[in-house]
């Protein structure tokens, strides 16, 4: 139970590079949060400096109120699970959860108390004396959990826990780890690079490139309002459409107009006061997938109405996504309609302009 | 592999292992016969199985009588069972100091990332390159020298340190001169085992000490293994080191004492006696591998997980 804190925390790896440049973050007590971003992007750094197994360059490291720069791992109080698992192979799986409390001289029975209830909670009391090598891919998962159940930590981490497992175990263990985040109640703190995973499971996500945090948000005001381009395009399957363009002024009303043509679309009079002062300006517009709407006439609206051709009809059951051609740049379309477009031919989608977004071309933050 | 490799590869096998296994069984055999019954045909059936043909004869010896006596020759009057002794503790000390040095030193050059980890890994491979009849002479007055250096600190304590003829300073060489080869040996093992189990480890509560003894080096035992099959036979045949700093009968081992008695048995001919001596050498080596080759593939299947 601790509150985890990371104040202008910089890592510069032996060699000049910097991993992370000057992270801020503070993880509420109890509270789940992942850190996604590309590969490369600092997040699995971020976790093992809070793990305490790189050192930080500068900035200061908190977990329950204390500052931990200088503690070593053991002491920190917290437990991590590694993304291949990390189980000592030449120990059983009884052991492999007991080692760390028989490191702590915790009396025999509470061990065997304490693992008895982990592998309950988890479902692997019958593999309790076996070794991880005659183990599943799912079931080393869950004792490499287990092993960090067992030792009640204030802080648990997780570094790409689900990223060798196949996709059905993916999604089943994904819920399962949610519902112990409820039945145990710890921080959690759970690097992925995968953006389902964040939406699915975090409280709050932080979203990171390059060593920077973009955003810190809940997975809806992330969707909804991406602080930039690049949180925006990463977060939301399939992603969402950009377009660059200019704003331009017509007859009283406010145009986006895209640089290659073919798109002419009428902004909504309520960003008119954020988009004012980009007139005339390079902009780049975005509209998520499922804001473009089928027309159901196929008759172009003026100022609402984007003719594209279709390129790709991928049918996914519940919905169906379309792959559109327009002015050289490509679109998709999520629509639930059971009549389905020919491919190779023109198509009509209406764009929910009230949903739309606008960027500065120049610095990618979000406008509106 | 084709069958058409097949045929002349396991008939060079077949050559290879009776290349091997004939002396050696000529060995075995004729260490059950006097030499007398050598010189008659010395590549006849031992009597002690035949039965001998001048069974008849007045004042001939059994043959299990001559048998047992060059065992009983060579191990008490030509001095194997004190050749012996010194060997197996020689070799067992060696072997012990060895793998509890190099280990530690391997684990460390492998994965712990300290400054100047490269340099001093080349360091102690460098040593490889070292001709042990280079530093014979020199190593031979620097003991000198360190026997007097060490016996002056000593004496307070009413102790002389002798390190040429004597069993610890033979020890000292041979750990030294293993060192190189056993910590390439080693470091190559740790650093195929992953490193996450280091980190695990960490967290789960080991100092670094912990992690090298609890998780590294259980799982580095077909290293281990590997390493003391091939210092064991190393060090239980060594002759240069033992012929240069041994002189005594009483510190003698295994090798040098063969070599002493083979050098008698030009004017003794005692060569029954000579072939016990050789018996006496060559079965503990065959027991050792047998051993730890068992040990060595079931170790080897264990091998590191990966996710």
């Amino acid at each position: 139970m601790a509150r985890v804190e990371l104040r202008n925390v910089r890592k510069v790896y032996p060699g000049g590079v910097v991993a992370v440049t000057d992270a801020s973050l503070s993880v509420e007590d109890k509270e789940f949060v992942v850190l996604v971003g590309p590969s490369g992007c600092g997040k699995s750094t971020m976790l093992r400096m809070i793990a305490g197994l790189e050192e930080v360059s500068s900035g200061e490291v908190e977990i329950g109120d204390r500052v931990v720069n200088d503690v070593p791992p053991k002491d920190r109080d917290i437990a991590m699970v590694f993304q291949n698992y990390a189980l000592y192979p030449h120990m059983t799986v009884f052991k492999n959860m007991a080692f760390g409390l028989m490191l702590r001289k915790v009396p025999k029975p509470e061990i065997k108390k304490r693992v008895g209830e982990a592998a309950r909670i988890l479902g692997i009391e019958a593999l309790l004396d076996r070794k991880p090598k005659a183990l599943s891919g799912g079931e080393r998962q869950r004792v490499a959990v287990g092993r960090a159940i067992v030792r009640d930590p204030a802080v648990f981490l997780f570094d790409e826990p689900l990223s060798n497992l196949d996709a059905k175990l993916r999604v089943q263990m994904r819920a399962e780890i949610s519902k112990l985040h409820n039945r145990l109640q710890t921080t959690m703190i759970y690097v992925t690079h995968d953006q389902v995973e964040a939406m699915t499971m975090g409280d709050r996500i932080v979203v990171m490139l390059d060593g920077e945090i973009q955003q810190v948000a809940t997975p809806t005001d992330l969707y909804k309002k991406p602080v930039n381009k690049f949180v925006a395009g990463f977060i939301g399957n399939p992603p969402m459409n950009f377009c660059d363009g200019r704003l331009v002024g017509e007859d009283g009303s406010l145009h986006f107009h895209s640089a290659t043509g073919g798109v002419d679309l009428k902004v909504t009079p309520a960003h008119y006061d954020a988009l004012r002062n980009h007139i005339d300006e390079d902009i780049v517009f975005g509209i998520r997938p499922e804001n473009l709407l089928e027309n159901k006439t196929q008759v172009p609206v003026a100022g609402r109405s984007i003719t594209a051709n279709v390129e790709v009809v991928e049918p996914m059951g519940a919905e169906t996504h379309l792959y559109l051609e327009v002015g050289g740049g490509t679109f998709v379309a999520r629509i639930t309609d059971d009549t389905l477009p020919a491919e190779n031919a023109p198509h009509v989608l209406d764009a929910e302009m009230g949903s739309a977004h606008f960027f500065d071309a120049r610095t990618e933050a979000r406008i509106v | 592999m084709g069958s058409t490799l097949k045929i002349p590869a396991y008939t060079l096998l077949s050559l290879w292992l009776l290349a091997v296994v004939l002396p050696m069984i000529w060995v075995f055999a004729n260490s059950l016969r006097s030499s007398k019954e050598i010189f008659e045909n010395p590549f006849g059936a031992p009597w002690v199985l035949t039965g001998s043909p001048h069974a008849e004869e007045a004042g001939e010896p059994d043959p299990w009588d001559s048998a047992k006596a060059n065992f009983a020759n060579a191990w008490v009057t030509s001095h194997f069972g004190t050749f012996f002794l010194n060997s197996v503790l020689v070799t067992a000390v060696s072997l012990v100091c060895i793998l509890a040095v190099s280990s530690m030193a391997a684990y460390a050059l492998a994965r712990l990332p300290f400054r100047g980890n490269r340099v001093l890994f080349l360091y102690f491979i460098s040593g490889m390159m070292i001709p042990a009849q280079l530093i014979l002479l020199p190593l031979f007055f620097q003991f000198t020298r360190m026997s007097d250096a060490l016996s002056i600190l000593a004496r307070p304590f009413g102790a002389e340190v002798q390190l040429h003829d004597s069993l610890s300073g033979l020890i000292g060489i041979y750990i030294a001169f293993s060192l190189p080869f056993t910590i390439l040996l080693l470091t190559g093992f740790f650093k195929s085992l992953p490193g996450t189990l280091r980190e695990a480890g960490i967290i789960d509560g080991c100092s670094e000490f912990a992690v090298f003894r609890h998780i590294m080096l259980p799982l580095a035992r077909p290293g281990l293994i590997t390493a003391a099959i091939f210092n064991f036979l190393g060090l239980w045949n060594e002759y240069l080191f033992a012929l240069v700093f041994v002189n005594s009968t009483e510190n003698k081992t295994l090798p040098l004492g063969l070599a002493s008695v083979s050098i008698q048995a030009q004017y003794k001919t005692d060569f029954g006696l000579l072939f016990a001596g050789l018996v006496i050498v060559i079965v503990p080596t065959l027991l050792v591998y047998i051993v730890l080759q068992r040990q060595l593939t079931s170790g080897i299947t264990m091998g590191a997980l990966k996710g």
